[in-house]
């Protein structure tokens, strides 16, 4: 199995330079390129773009601008929570403690109310990347690179969740980099949906990279969802289509413009979405796609932004927020590193009105101070939560600090 | 040896404690800019401790233990964080990181990346300098260290760094044993020859801040 990756890897690198020297153009280092690199064209060999990482002990509130943070009128924004660092997903229990992930960092964090005051705990230790947290009828679920595991009765034993059950393993059984943390999301069916990535920036993924997957919790029976997906790190169901929405981040080192990152939706299970051969819906990839067309392959509901990162996102059903707001989407887009000028670090909201027609209209705004600064933001959104009252969280990793979206002001 | 040498700066920031707090309140009260100045103090003597192989101001004198004056602060907090974490591992480093509080990783980070680089202890020929300039172009290694090599954010400054650190970090980062943030490094000389390397620490550990 292994033998037959590596020895398809090497088939794969001579098909793709090949390639690369029929279309004219030349990849840079195509062997033992970053990960990060990887698909980069001769051209952009000099490129200063890189990647960010976040401030691994997280940074306290007062010592940054959020007085600079911009919402609608009638809503406010503030900061919920800080000291939680590296804040990634965010799953809301039935007793409304706050469940955070960790991507780089290997933990899961359970915010409580401790006599009025917000108590951040600790609550496991040691995970591999355990981006993914969804919980269901007194489960958590987190879902690891290689695993996903329950925590039952979770919210009775945050001092001591001990060891989880095992819902699925094995889901990374090569450890290489790549496009390999989860996110996780609860389907109306009960069972858990999450992404596997693309090995690197563009490569030909194996037959269960690069897609969508769901897995039952009660048989532990994986099945492929949707495939041709380069990395999708936010999904959510319509409340009323029951349709799975996701976020996709497209390739990088094709320029600014492109590709789009995607906003998508699961019609058909099976349905494919473009990688590696189309990205965006409408532009062929210069390796993979010279052989295809982008009409062999579902388009998205919206294009974001080329590298805009977007990351988890929720559909709107609480009674706070303006009517408009009702069933609309809320995306963090996390900020893009591999385009000039940067843009992004927000969130959005994305509507679709009664003839399918999807519009985004901004929400979030203000980490962004410098296009063409170096770093260009202070803070990346990552994940969005809706608390039980209908005011929304969302979490920023760059920080540890989560933030608190509220509406007051009736329509005048 | 080695343990007692390293047992006395440890109770000397037990005693340090204090009087960094009083002088904390002194200087946050005269600091108008407390993001770009908070630790500053604390970290001057917090990092007593790291003296004694690191040099007192981040600028070391012991061949393969590196430098870290005006690293980037972000970059001193993940590598210790890293120590802390048990994801990189030293005999010498641990048991000096195990302990520490994150405002301790932000406070020392604070006041090394405060300190200014000493000039170059490694000298070399300009041929090796033109091979390494070429390497670092070719590879474009420029992209995250910066085009003087300085480093920015969580990425280290390794221009004027300790030649023999370079060369085991390098040789680990080959050899896929060095802990590593995110895998670039790792990645990155993967496309190395042992050749290289040699030239690489040859040629930044002699270069001098711009």
């Amino acid at each position: 199995m292994r033998i037959h990756n590596i020895l398809g890897a090497a088939v794969l690198a001579a098909v793709a330079g090949a390639v690369f020297a029929q279309a004219g153009v030349t990849p840079a280092t195509p062997a033992g390129a970053p990960a990060w690199k990887q698909g980069m064209a001769a051209e952009l060999s000099q490129s200063p773009l890189h990647p960010f990482a976040p401030h691994l002990t997280g940074r306290p509130s007062k010592d940054l601008p959020v007085s600079k943070l911009r919402v609608p009128d009638g809503f406010k924004i503030e900061v919920w929570v800080d000291n939680v660092p590296e804040a990634r997903s965010l799953a809301l229990g039935d007793n409304g403690t706050v469940f955070v992930s960790n991507r780089n960092l290997s933990n899961v964090y359970a915010i409580v109310d401790n006599g009025g005051k917000r108590e951040v705990k600790t609550i496991m230790k040691g995970m591999k990347s355990p981006n993914g947290v969804a919980f269901d009828k007194g489960t958590l679920y987190v879902a690891e690179r290689h695993r996903i595991t329950r925590y039952d009765g979770i919210e009775s034993k945050l001092d001591n969740p001990g060891e989880g059950k095992v819902v699925i393993d094995n889901l990374d059984p090569n450890s290489q980099p790549g496009h390999f943390w989860k996110y996780l999301a609860l389907g109306p069916d009960g069972k858990l949906y999450f992404n596997i990535g693309s090995p690197q920036n563009i490569t030909m993924p194996n037959y269960n990279e690069a897609s969508i997957v769901r897995v039952d919790p009660k048989t532990g029976t994986l099945e492929n969802f949707a495939q041709g997906v380069r990395n999708s790190v936010g999904m959510a169901f319509h409340p009323k289509t029951k349709q799975l929405w996701f976020t996709e981040h497209g390739r990088d080192w094709m320029g600014t413009d492109l590709p789009n990152d995607e906003l998508n939706v699961v019609k058909t299970k099976g349905q494919h979405f473009g990688f590696p051969y189309c990205h965006q819906g409408d532009v062929l990839d210069p390796i993979f796609g010279q052989h295809r067309s982008c009409d062999q392959f579902t388009k998205p509901e919206l294009k974001l932004g080329a590298h805009i990162a977007p990351l988890g996102m929720k559909f709107y059903t609480g009674k706070m927020f303006p009517k408009e707001y009702q069933n609309s989407m809320i995306i963090a887009q996390h900020g893009s590193w591999n385009r000039d000028p940067k843009h992004g670090y927000n969130l959005i909201r994305v509507s679709v009105d009664a003839k399918g027609k999807v519009t985004s209209h901004p929400f979030v705004d203000g980490f962004l101070e410098n296009a063409a600064g170096d770093p260009p933001m202070w803070g990346r959104p990552v994940d969005v939560l809706q608390m039980k009252d209908g005011s929304i969280l969302f979490s920023d990793d760059y920080n540890g600090i989560i933030y608190r979206v509220s509406y007051a002001k009736k329509a005048s | 040896m080695i343990l007692s040498r390293f047992a006395r700066p440890v109770g000397a920031r037990q005693r340090s404690r204090t009087a960094a707090v009083q002088t904390a309140a002194v200087f946050v009260l005269a600091c108008l800019s407390p993001t770009s100045h908070a630790g500053l103090e604390e970290g001057r003597v917090k990092a007593q401790v790291c003296a004694a192989c690191h040099g007192a101001d981040g600028n070391s004198v012991i061949p393969g233990t590196p430098s870290l004056a005006g690293q980037p602060r972000q970059f001193i907090v993940t590598a210790l964080f890293m120590f802390r974490e048990g994801r990189r591992k030293n005999d010498q480093m641990t048991p000096f990181v195990e302990k520490l509080s994150n405002a301790d990783l932000n406070d020392l980070a604070a006041y090394f990346s405060s300190q200014k680089m000493a000039p170059p202890a490694h000298k070399t020929t300009p041929e090796r300098i033109a091979e390494g300039k070429a390497i670092t172009r070719a590879q474009n290694c420029v992209a995250c260290h910066t085009a003087t090599l300085t480093g920015q954010q969580h990425i280290p400054r390794i221009a004027s760094q300790r030649h023999e650190y370079l060369l085991s970090q390098l040789r680990q980062f080959r050899a896929t044993t060095r802990a590593d943030f995110d895998g670039t490094m790792t990645s990155a000389t993967q496309a190395l020859s042992q050749a290289d390397i040699e030239v690489l620490a040859d040629y930044l550990a002699s270069l001098a801040a711009p």
